[in-house]
């Protein structure tokens, strides 16, 4: 009964959070604002992804980033070379300004040769490729990482020090990659995206709605895969390996799909990042970034899609909000920091959970007389 | 009568340690067998070799007449064996009614489970064990805030749903009240004939209310095997349990 009710509830935030994204322009007419929350809601989808890998999964990613920065840099590399800076090399053909700066003397002004490695931008003309490869490099990571400690069947801790490790060493190679990669600078100046003769300006409309209508779009297309009867079996292979091999199922098998999907859809926020921000740079493999993603899954509600998503856009515009003031800068981090041990201590569904007993008190309210209703409604397919 | 598991002179050292040593039975089709012994005399190694947990160092393990010594744990699940652990293995974060739902995995691939919603088969088997298990008033309960003795039988009646042609149970009444081993016996009764069950078990009073024939294990061998009347008889058994008090 009332799971029915819950069941309800959590539809109507579903729309609600659609209609909000979607209608958002309507009230916002500053752009820089809007470009701003574009940024949140990329950030919203990482919190997706992080509650599909931690939260249904039971797989702690602490190197999330390295999808996001991977699919970051691939279609960044191709805005670099369409923009202008790319352009005014003295070559036929677009060459980044600072691979011209990292050049041997009397090198040729080619992509092919200017610099060693630099051939690898040549594919990367093509802007399709270049999207392509946002969402490819990180599927194909994910499942070269996922085979091999998946089928190893290393898990709990273990995966958050590989992931870790995966990520910083990354970082080490970007940045060490200067000639090809601009180290730590990243890849700045970037041209707009551009499908079919329409250039999408960061600070226009149309350029918030393709962030908004795709953080809708993965939102949903993510709560179908978890009420799949492979998304039940997933989440039974979180609570239970041993008992779900022992059920017939090939326990890494679905670990290594789902990691690869959380991989992708992070692979994506990094592309919509790249289009929205105009720069790609090594700190999306930081540390601390892959592990603020921890923290607005954790705050938001792991075991809810939506509820991470939130507490994702939530965090950060909090935090954007109050680093106006100079001191509550300096303080942030020690806020955020409290606040995720006393969410994991106290409050491990995290807002989710909150939203969900709120709700289950209420029914109960009205349905007096019923004790089972507070113990049925704890139902954990979001 | 047809053979469904026979384990033939199986064995697995630990270092020198031979946990089982040459062990050779063979179950029936439909039978049920219960196998005792006293502590550290193999019985649940036996299970785990069986069940693909654990590696065997020699020895095969054929059932309905096909090897599957040392297979992965999924696929000797697919081949048909089922294992109740002793301590509850469930899914404790899912309802019981999922965790149901999970156990009826007659498609175990990735790809071919992307769907919603379940067959009206499936569905059928699922309200047939609810029936057997009498876990209807729980459904909707976590299964995790269930009672011990609900869990154990959720995880069996997960091995039903599952179809498993030969179950393993160790220990399935390990902590229960009397009137729960009671009910518990009353469940593996209803299930013999249609499934091969074999079961581990110390609780005599339980083994007398559901034995035919009985395995007895000592020091990773086989001591004595027939009906329980005879073993309880058997002077080796008696020897073997010195000092334990001998079966009780």
């Amino acid at each position: 009964m009332s799971n029915k009710a819950f069941l309800l509830g959590d539809r109507a935030v579903y729309i609600a959070f659609i209609v909000i994204v979607l209608g958002l322009p309507l009230l916002i007419s500053d752009v820089f604002w809007l470009n701003r929350v574009a940024r949140y809601l990329v950030f919203g989808m990482l919190g997706i992804a992080m509650a599909l890998s931690w939260g249904y999964a039971g797989i702690l990613n602490l190197g999330q980033g390295l999808f996001f920065g991977i699919g970051a840099y691939m279609v960044a590399m191709s805005l670099k070379l369409q923009s202008w800076t790319s352009l005014q090399q003295g070559s036929d053909t677009p060459v980044p300004d600072f691979m011209l700066w990292n050049a041997q003397p009397g090198a040729p002004t080619d992509l092919c040769c200017i610099v060693p490695g630099s051939w690898l931008w040549i594919p990367f003309q093509a802007q399709w490729f270049g999207i392509f490869m946002a969402i490819a490099l990180p599927v194909i990571v994910a499942l070269i990482i996922g085979v091999t400690i998946f089928r190893l069947r290393v898990s709990g801790v273990y995966v958050a020090i590989i992931t870790l490790a995966l990520v910083l060493l990354t970082r080490l190679i970007f940045i060490d990659a200067q000639p090809i990669t601009n180290g730590f600078n990243g890849l700045t100046d970037l041209g707009w995206l551009t499908i079919g003769g329409v250039e999408f300006d960061p600070l226009m409309i149309e350029t918030y709605y393709i962030v908004a209508v795709s953080v809708c779009i993965v939102l949903l297309l993510t709560r179908w895969l978890v009420s799949t009867r492979a998304g039940l079996i997933l989440q039974s292979t979180r609570d239970d390996a041993n008992r779900a091999r022992y059920l017939g199922y090939d326990v890494a098998s679905y670990q290594i799909f789902f990691f690869t999907v959380s991989a992708a859809i992070a692979g994506f926020a990094g592309l919509l990042f790249v289009i929205v921000s105009e720069f790609a740079t090594p700190t999306y493999f930081d540390i601390a970034f892959s592990i603020s993603m921890v923290v607005w899954a954790a705050v938001g509600g792991r075991s809810s899609l939506i509820g991470a998503a939130i507490g994702a856009i939530l965090i950060n515009t909090i935090e954007a909000t109050v680093s106006e003031s100079e001191m509550f800068q300096q303080a942030w981090r020690l806020i955020i920091g409290v606040l995720f041990v006393l969410i994991v201590l106290y409050m491990p569904r995290g807002l989710a959970g909150l939203a969900r007993d709120i709700l289950t008190r209420l029914v109960s309210l009205g349905r007096t007389k019923n004790p089972d209703a507070a113990n049925a409604s704890r139902n954990p397919a979001e | 009568m047809k053979a469904a598991l026979t384990i033939d002179a199986l064995e697995v050292n630990f270092g020198g340690f031979k946990a089982v040593d040459r062990m050779t039975t063979v179950i029936d089709d439909g039978e049920l067998r219960v196998i005792l012994g006293p502590n550290g005399a193999g019985k649940t190694t036996l299970m785990d070799l069986v069940s693909g947990k654990t590696a065997s160092t020699g020895g095969k393990v054929h059932l309905y007449g096909r090897e599957i010594t040392n297979w992965p744990e999924h696929l000797i699940a697919r081949e048909g064996v089922g294992r109740k652990f002793q301590i509850p293995s469930i899914f404790r974060d899912l309802t019981v009614l999922q965790n149901l739902e999970v156990a009826v995995s007659q498609e175990p691939r990735v790809f071919r489970n992307l769907r919603l919603g379940m067959a009206a088969a499936d569905r059928k088997r699922i309200d047939e064990v609810i029936d057997l298990t009498g876990l209807e008033p729980v459904l909707e309960t976590i299964a995790g805030d269930l009672s011990h003795g609900q869990m154990q039988w959720l995880e069996l009646g997960m091995l039903i749903t599952q179809q498993s042609r030969v179950i393993l149970l160790d220990e399935p009444t390990a902590g229960m009240t009397q009137g729960e081993t009671s009910k518990t016996a009353d469940i593996i009764l209803r299930l013999k004939g249609s499934h091969t069950i074999i079961v581990v078990e110390h609780d005599m009073a339980f083994v007398r209310k559901i034995a035919e024939k009985v395995t007895v294990m000592h020091m990773g061998k086989l001591l004595a095997e027939g009906p329980i009347k005879a073993i309880e008889a058997d002077p080796a058994v008696r020897e073997a349990y010195l000092g334990t008090g001998g079966l009780h």
